[in-house]
């Protein structure tokens, strides 16, 4: 792609969550989003096949859908109490129907079914984007709707059971990592309406934990678990590391995947749920055997291999590890810096 | 505390600094200075019951023989997994010996911590080091399935008692063993209350095991290699019944009406884990599933909840922990020579190793509860207290220390005695690194026959 | 509810409902995207005649501005489906499911 118009793109993707995070209009807002997407459209339709125009067909439908929605609910609201604040959602109906878009839009279940796919057609990097960058928006506008409703603790709950149970047999990393998502998102969801700020730490944590697994999958050049099974040659040291990381994805302690979740069910008991806590608990469990299936194949077997095809570690990566390793150190050694980040998210 | 843990930690630079010929020596003799240094925490000279107290840590008469133990077991692990790692690329033996100290680290701060949420956590965190223990340097494929059940026996498990803590912090208001006993607890009375106990209780059991949630463990020590079997019959077992025995003030007027259902399934669990040994033709299956039977026994004697219970729990649960060991250690010496663990190939090795048959004979006997070795009194105490709750369970506890003597005897005779198959005439000669290993478990277990105080917990 | 609110609502509903149950053409998923954002552009117009609010009036534009970029964005997704699928049917968009 012609670089002038790659940053034009990115410049975009960029514009439209800024725009999203600084109005407090509606439309505005709603201008935002559109910007994002139509600048993420020709980064995924980039590689011109048949599966990633069908991705980016897909992409576009829900997106604009959920856009549309967004809009109409606000429009609504202003028809009903003359308000386009969006801190202001006075009205229920309005209320839930912006919830319900953003749900759709960032992919929660029970409007999941068009992630996986989406996310399958891309390559890593703009999967990458996808997962996180494309999330910080509607979740913008989500912490300042502040619903409060029981329809969150539904779509939380059922996004963290389908987001497990739908990663159980998949083959393909990036139907796992849209998955994983789709679970952590319900984590997210799940603690909205009684403490904000803990939403906002597991998304951050989610972003980091994320990124750095993209990131190792696409040093590995890994999109399956068959690639993955021989990518311990590619670089051995990562390939050892990646297992931790699966378990801090699946919020096992001492990794700071488990910060999230213990403080979100912390709160969760506060407020007297203690049976949805479990559920989600045990949900997680679920998301926890894929990806120990994933570290199974990666770094405790060692999967047969031409004496060539071992050696591949001496070639130098054409890949900057940099990122990959902030991420990775991050997502493995946080838990013990939980009050500094609580203090910070919540000054 | 920090002379302990800091030595501990700082084993892991050693490991990777220290050339090739000298890793094992060097991670040895600093593992065991950690091991005797952590002997000073016996001396408890305390009026309060705590000690060696700091802000997050401290030891008491029942987390200081544990304690030990988890000290003692790491040079015992490096010495035993010599032979089976030596094979392998430097780097992956450093990766070995580091996995087991963070054990040990995470094994100590476990033991040793005042917060509950802190024990929790720790208890969590020695899942990672274990499950890749087991599932990296097991022998067969099976070992994924092994391990996949291990981490999901004790999560399942886990995750309610994570929620019940929880629970309980937004209750008492704290979860610090120093004071938690002199908070106002609620009224336990309704049905959510005996789910709150069985979600306080039932990880523990799972870690114990108890019969009917064992499954986990006969796989996981089947396909471990010998430092992961060491580890978990000796100290991770041990989780469980440490952290049954700290859940059991919390849970005060609920316990003596709910345990019912889980004493008599513990003591069931003795005699059917019994009688599965008696036909077991596995051996590490067969150490296994005897120990899932002594932890019945531990499980009863707390849930009884008498000074008695618990003395016995905390005495069978050191002794079990040195003799399991011990038995794995020589299941595992002939395991390295006949490179199979099925009893029936590898029978008369009195003939080809008589010194190990007597160290063979030794750890039968413990296993058996023979006197005046401390499983006898563990297993007579818990008897006692059990029976001073009902009578009934003399015929099931009485029953099960038959079937236990029946087994080890079984185990004994059919490895020892008996014709040498003409198939492995040509064995390795032991070592002394082997009869080294086995001295160091059999004779603290002998000495603490003569104080056994040590163990006592917290009668002494 | 006023009858200008309940108009384009419920032709917003309608094209949601079309969109949502009748997946056979992309282009007739297009359409009825193009439905639902003419609907908005109507309700936007109509709001700002109604509570006579002029610095509003540059809104509808705004939206009609967007619609137009989204609905050449679609369009050329359409283009794209059918050089690589050979066909605009919804149901041959199947190779990503597994």
């Amino acid at each position: 792609m012609n670089p002038y118009i790659l940053a034009t793109l990115l410049f975009g993707l960029g514009l439209g969550t800024t725009i999203t995070f600084a109005s407090s209009h509606w439309l505005l807002a709603w201008m935002g989003l559109e910007i994002n997407t139509l600048a993420i459209l020709p980064l995924m339709a980039r590689h011109h096949h048949p599966r990633a125009v069908e991705a980016t067909t897909k992409y576009f439908l829900t997106q604009a859908t959920a856009a549309a929605t967004i809009l109409f609910a606000s429009t609504t609201n202003a028809w009903l109490t003359g308000q386009w604040d969006i801190l202001q959602m006075a009205h229920p109906i309005p209320t839930n129907m912006v919830l319900l878009s953003l749900a759709l839009k960032i992919g929660l279940a029970p409007m999941h079914s068009w992630l996986p796919e989406v996310l399958q057609g891309l390559d890593l990097t703009t999967g990458l984007i996808l997962s996180t960058w494309q999330k910080l928006a509607p979740f913008a506008l989500l912490l300042q709707i502040q619903p409060n409703t029981s329809i969150l603790i539904f779509l939380g709950l059922t996004s963290t059971l389908v987001g497990g149970w739908g990663g159980l047999n998949q083959t393909q990393l990036r139907k796992i990592l849209a998955y994983s998502s789709i679970a952590h998102l319900g984590w997210m969801l799940l603690i909205l309406q009684f403490a904000p700020s803990l939403t906002l730490l597991a998304l951050l944590m989610y972003i980091i934990m994320t990124s750095s697994l993209f990131l190792i999958f696409k040093l590995n050049q890994a999109t399956n678990i068959n690639t993955l099974a021989t990518s311990w040659a590619k670089s051995p040291m990562l390939a050892s590391i990646a297992p931790l990381l699966l378990l801090s994805l699946g919020g096992l302690p001492p990794l700071s995947g488990f910060m999230p979740k213990w403080l979100i069910l912390q709160e969760l008991t506060k407020q007297d749920l203690p049976l949805a806590a479990t559920f989600a608990a045990l949900t997680a469990l679920l998301s926890l055997y894929f990806y120990l299936r994933l570290s199974y194949t990666m770094a405790l077997t060692l999967s047969p291999n031409s004496p060539t095809g071992t050696t591949p570690w001496r070639l130098p990566h054409l890949q900057t590890t940099m990122p990959m390793t902030i991420f990775t150190a991050l997502s493995l050694f946080m838990l013990p810096l939980t009050p500094a980040t609580i203090v910070l998210l919540t000054f | 505390m920090l002379k302990l843990l800091i030595p501990t930690l700082m084993l892991i630079p050693t490991t990777w600094a220290t050339p090739k010929k000298w890793l094992w020596p060097t991670t040895l003799a600093h593992s065991l200075i950690i091991a005797l240094i952590s002997l000073s925490w016996l001396k408890n000279m305390s009026e309060t019951g705590w000690s060696y107290l700091n802000s997050y840590m401290a030891t008491d008469s029942l987390s200081t023989p544990l304690l030990v133990l988890t000290c003692w077991l790491l040079p015992l692990m490096i010495l035993a997994s010599q032979n089976h790692t030596a094979h392998e690329p430097i780097n992956r033996q450093r990766t070995y010996i580091t996995l087991l100290i963070s054990l040990q680290f995470f094994l100590i701060l476990t033991f040793t911590a005042t917060e509950i949420l802190m024990f929790y956590i720790m208890f969590e965190a020695t899942l990672i080091p274990t499950l890749i223990i087991i599932t990296r340097w097991g022998n067969q494929t099976e070992r994924l399935n092994a391990g996949t059940y291990f981490l999901f026996y004790t999560l399942a498990g886990s995750l309610p008692l994570l929620i019940a803590l929880l629970l309980l912090q937004n209750s008492a208001g704290t979860l610090s063993l120093l004071t938690l006993q002199y908070a106002t607890h609620p009224q336990l009375l309704t049905y959510a209350d005996k789910l709150w106990w069985a979600g306080c209780l039932l990880a523990f059991m799972v870690k114990m095991p108890l019969y009917g949630v064992h499954l986990w463990l006969p796989k996981a020590h089947v396909e471990a290699p010998i430092a992961g079997s060491m580890v978990l019959a000796a100290v991770l077992l041990k989780l469980g019944g440490y952290g049954m025995m700290r859940m059991m003030p919390m849970l005060e007027p609920l316990t003596k009406e709910l345990s019912y259902p889980f004493i008599i399934l513990a003591l069931w669990g003795v005699i059917m884990t019994g009688s599965i040994c008696l036909r077991q033709a596995d051996l590490k299956a067969l150490i296994a599933y005897s120990s899932v039977s002594h932890m019945g026994l531990v499980v009863g004697g707390i849930l009884v909840q008498t000074p008695w219970g618990f003395t016995g729990a905390l005495i069978l649960m050191i002794a079990h922990g040195l003799t399991s060991s011990a038995l794995f250690c020589l299941a595992n010496t002939n395991y390295e020579r006949t490179h199979n663990r099925t009893m029936i190939l590898a029978r008369g090795l009195q003939m080809i190793l008589p010194l190990m048959t007597t160290w063979w004979f030794i750890a039968s006997l413990a296993n058996l509860a023979f006197p005046p070795l401390p499983n006898l009194m563990g297993e007579l105490i818990i008897i006692t207290s059990l029976f001073n709750w009902s009578w009934w369970t003399l015929a099931l506890t009485g029953a099960g220390t038959l079937i236990t003597a029946a087994y080890s005897l079984h185990m004994f005779l059919t490895t020892q005695r008996s014709t040498v198959p003409t198939h492995i005439i040509a064995l390795d000669p032991t070592h002394s690194r082997e009869h080294l290993l086995m001295a160091l478990h059999l004779l603290p277990l002998i000495l603490l026959t003569l104080k056994p105080e040590l163990i006592w917990g917290w009668t002494a | 509810m006023t009858p200008v609110h309940f108009t384009f609502s419920s032709t917003f509903i309608l094209g949601l409902t079309g969109l949502a149950f009748h997946r056979t053409h992309l282009l007739s998923a297009l359409l009825c995207l193009e439905g639902m954002m003419l609907s908005l552009f109507v309700a936007l117009s109509l709001w700002s005649l109604q509570f006579n609010v002029t610095n509003f009036s540059a809104a509808p534009m705004l939206l009609l501005a967007f619609s137009a970029c989204e609905a050449g964005a679609g369009l050329a997704l359409l283009v794209a489906t059918a050089r690589t699928h050979g066909t605009d049917h919804l149901q041959s968009l199947s190779l990503l499911q597994c």
